[in-house]
């Protein structure tokens, strides 16, 4: 079976308890708590097949995490199945530890105060990996993520992106089937986002690891996941690629048309200086203007671009022509802020 | 099953020995640690001697009686506290989030604890209870030592350190349900340390049970005292009762072993 | 300027009372240290019925009333101080229109009495409750014991804003502070009640600060000073609280400067 992630109606509730004040409110929240219910992951269902890279995108407070930590047996369901690697996480914690491999963007498992070859040679022990196989993949590591200038430093001296490249490694050291990354790329500058985002998708391509990776970073997600998961309010609103979502959501696309300069001094202009396309289809506006470029916006279902690239180039000389999708975070807010997955899973 | 146990010690020992050799390398901070901690175990002590210029006995017993006691319980004591200050300070642990790492390693969660903190500086009052013991023998020219008697020395201590241990684990536990009660926890623990520094007739027999029975304190310290100075035990229990002490200890730190796990799962059933 | 001292009093004196388990926390401690204390003491008063002058009940009385008074001058590990010495918050209190000095002390003042009223009642009285301990009679022994115990507190204010100033110019000023709270405490009866020590060691005790922060407002109370004892006591308790107030305000003083000169 080459299905790495089995997980079939997967329900979180928590009953949070209100504390109330003062010192009688104090002993009144034991005898008769004020009890509120949290649902925070429902009825989740999912399926990741080995070697696949998943992004999970959502809101904060969505149930991203909630999920995470049942997937890695840290957090016990309260009702559905759940199948890692062939184990049930919850009651096969050790051995699924093994087996995966973690890393929080914001914390660090690496020890503070130690070198970072030291946290790596210890974290041989803590998951008994055999030494020649640690010393092949330390070497392998080390050269992949270029470690070895601050290999000897303190980690609590690193910079982010060095210690992130460290937790990387330390993840992987013990050759995990499954990788889980939360937030790997949080504050981290464009350059070495980059890089991880090109050290993940090698050790996928060449290793075969599963990512599951949970990111606000839309840049992430359209680099890295041919595969996207929305979940919002404990739901998974949506299980596809990128490419379809903004197809469905997206809205308007934007043409941008490079206008031949003499062509362009030829337009007649309106009040605020932009240039006047006569008789542009419905649906199709001049968004913006900067010399000879012209950003024209039209909906998807206005016109398909070729006939928007055919009726301009009838009608005025081209230099160029691009096309600009809609920014992936707007749709994505969209989707947050309008429910608009949510209305469908409920209508 | 063992096997795990065997591997868990096996981790254990290199997690403390990269702590030991990174707090080796500040010597001075070190030296400076420990002779802070040994300075105030032995002005404790020292009050205990000044009351002894005025009174000549506690109860009936004499200063040398009361110095070998709070010797093999400071001994005891400051083996825990070496050794569980990761115990000890895991509040700290569940506040900053970390507990989470924990579990997402092969590795029992317990050992990772205990192993992520070995507090050299703490040895302190382990050097205290050596100072001590040899200041007891000075005053007890008369003591008899035979080879029961010897023995009944290191199986005493190592008791008392698991007991000691055990009660930082239960406190431990309780940091699962709330952070606010490190107080309470503290108490426990230093309370008992300090009340068990007396030979304990001098409490009421409810006290004297719970230190036998309930948390077995007295069997790390009264009790082997009270075999090496061949004084008979209150109920009228054999003195050879001393020899059962790691039995006793065993006991205690399976129940607290059990409510560790009992926390752990209510950790992972409720989250953070 | 007085008004506003007063009011740093009030509100830190408000500001304790939100912290209700903390101090019922710190309660329970008290009064179990003052069980086990107790029960070594009838245990030792066995063999010997009195000693100097104290007999059983004077010291378990002595011992309660010590426990009770000391959140009131020297709560244990204050470093307040040091704390905003060492994260530069001490700064900006320099630069403000107040004595340093006199601001911690309004502070403490109002902390103190905070600790006396919901921490040294309750502890004597739970005393009370569990050892039949009761109350000294005589009206001139409550007299005395109103001027020994303020006396008392602003000496360990004093001494406790000593420690803590030291931060200005020693790098491990956390150890500073844990040995002088230990030296205070154990010269001021909190290990050992001073009356019950050797007449040598008493000697050298009548003479340091410390006597004067718990021991004696406590041996005033329990009314063991005949009129001269008890005026040289307080006499030295002024004395030493003139000479720690004026080695606090020059050390304050010369850390200012500094402050100001090398800008923080």
């Amino acid at each position: 079976m080459s299905l790495i992630i089995r997980v079939e109606g997967l329900n979180k509730t928590f009953r949070v308890a209100r504390r109330r004040k003062g010192l009688l409110g104090g002993l009144r929240s034991v005898v008769d708590p004020e009890v509120r219910v949290v649902h925070a992951v429902q009825d989740l269902s999912l399926n990741v097949e080995r070697g696949e890279m998943i992004g999970l995108v959502g809101p904060n407070g969505a149930g991203k995490s909630t999920t995470i930590k049942m997937l890695t047996g840290i957090l016990m369901p309260t009702s559905g199945e759940v199948q890692v690697a062939g184990l049930v996480p919850i009651r096969q914690r050790r051995e699924l530890a093994s087996r995966i491999g973690v890393v929080f963007g914001q914390r660090t498992q690496l020890w503070w105060d130690l070198p970072l070859i030291d946290s790596l040679l210890l974290l041989r022990h803590l998951y008994r990996v055999p030494e020649t196989r640690h010393r092949d993949n330390l070497a392998r590591l080390r050269s992949l993520l270029d470690l070895d200038e601050f290999i000897d430093t303190p980690v609590r001296q690193l910079s982010l992106g060095q210690r992130m490249r460290g937790d990387l490694a330390a993840a992987l050291l013990h050759d995990p089937e499954l990788l889980y990354l939360d937030e790997p790329t949080i504050g981290l500058d464009v350059v070495a986002k980059a890089r991880i985002r090109e050290f993940l998708l090698s050790i996928n391509a060449q290793l075969g690891t599963t990512i599951l990776l949970t990111t606000h970073d839309m840049d992430d997600v359209e680099t890295l996941c041919p595969r996207m998961l929305i979940i919002d309010h404990g739901r998974k609103l949506y299980d596809g690629t990128v490419a379809n979502i903004r197809e469905r959501f997206g809205g308007e696309r934007t043409l941008i048309a490079v206008l031949d300069p003499v062509e362009l001094d030829l337009l007649p202009r309106d009040a605020h200086g932009l240039p006047i396309l006569a008789d542009l289809p419905t649906g199709v506006r001049l968004a913006q203007a900067d010399g000879p470029r012209l950003w024209l916006s039209f909906g998807r279902d206005t016109m398909p671009a070729h006939e928007l690239v055919s009726w301009l180039g009838a009608r005025y000389r081209l230099r160029d022509v691009t096309f600009q999708e809609p920014e992936i975070e707007d749709i994505i807010r969209r989707i947050y802020e309008e429910g608009l997955l949510l209305q469908e899973v409920r209508g | 099953m063992f096997s795990g146990l065997l591997e868990d010690i096996r981790l254990y020992k290199h997690l403390i020995g990269i702590q030991i050799r990174a707090q080796a390398q500040y010597k001075v901070d070190l030296a400076l640690g420990i002779l802070t901690m040994l300075l105030f175990t032995c002005l404790e002590f020292m009050a205990v001697l000044l009351f002894f210029t005025q009174f000549p006995r506690l109860g009936d017993w004499s200063v040398g009686d009361v110095a070998l006691l709070a010797a093999i319980m400071a001994l005891g004591a400051g083996i825990a506290e070496v050794i569980g200050a990761g115990v000890d300070t895991f509040d700290k642990t569940i506040r900053l989030g970390e507990f989470d790492r924990l579990l997402l390693r092969p590795v029992g969660a317990f050992m990772q604890v205990l192993g992520s903190d070995f507090r050299l500086r703490r040895l302190g009052r382990f050097i205290e209870g050596v100072i001590v013991f040899v200041v007891a023998l000075r005053f007890l020219p008369g003591l008899h030592w035979t080879l029961a008697k010897v023995i009944i020395l290191p199986i005493g201590i190592v008791s008392g350190a698991f007991v000691f241990i055990a009660i930082l684990l239960l406190g431990a536990t309780l940091c699962f349900w709330t952070v606010e009660t490190t107080e309470l926890t503290n108490l426990l623990y230093d309370g008992g340390r300090e009340m068990l520094n007396y030979p304990i007739i001098i409490y009421n027999d409810a006290l004297k049970r719970v230190f036998l029975f309930v948390v077995p304190l007295a069997f790390g310290s009264y009790v082997p005292t009270c075999y090496i100075l061949g004084r008979p035990l209150p109920f009228g229990l054999p003195a050879e009762l001393a020899f059962v002490a790691p039995l006793v200890a065993l006991a205690f730190a399976l129940v607290s072993g059990f409510v560790w796990n009992f926390g752990v799962k209510h950790y992972q059933s409720t989250g953070s | 300027m007085l008004r506003f001292y007063l009011e740093v009093a009030r509100t830190a004196f408000r500001r304790q009372l939100i912290y209700r388990w903390a101090n019922i926390a710190g309660l329970v401690t008290n009064i179990f240290f003052g069980i086990i204390f107790s029960y070594l003491i009838i245990a030792l008063y066995r063999a010997r019925p009195s000693v100097s002058g104290y007999n059983v009940q004077d010291t378990l009385r002595y011992t309660w009333l010590v426990q009770a008074m000391l959140m009131v001058v020297m709560p244990f590990s204050w470093q307040d101080l040091m704390l905003t010495i060492r994260s530069g918050e001490v700064v900006s209190d320099l630069s403000k229109p107040f004595y340093l000095y006199w601001y911690w002390f309004s502070r403490e003042c109002g902390r103190s009495l905070y600790y006396f009223i919901f921490r040294a009642i309750p502890v004597y009285l739970a005393g009370m409750l569990l050892f039949g301990l009761g109350l000294p009679g005589e009206w001139r022994f409550w007299l005395a014991y109103s001027l020994a115990l303020p006396l008392g507190a602003m000496l360990g204010i004093a001494y406790r804003f000593l420690s803590n100033v030291m931060a200005f110019w020693v790098i491990e000023a956390r150890a500073v502070i844990s040995l002088s709270e230990v030296t205070a405490l154990f010269f001021a009866g909190s290990y050992v009640p001073l009356p019950l020590l050797p007449s040598w060691l008493r000697a050298i005790t009548d003479w340091l600060p410390f006597r004067g922060f718990l021991s004696l407002p406590a041996e005033a109370l329990l009314g063991k000073l005949n009129g001269i004892a008890l005026w040289l006591g307080i006499g030295r308790q002024l004395l030493w609280l003139v000479v720690l107030t004026g080695i606090v305000l020059l050390l304050t003083d010369s850390a200012t400067r500094r402050v100001v000169s090398q800008g923080g």
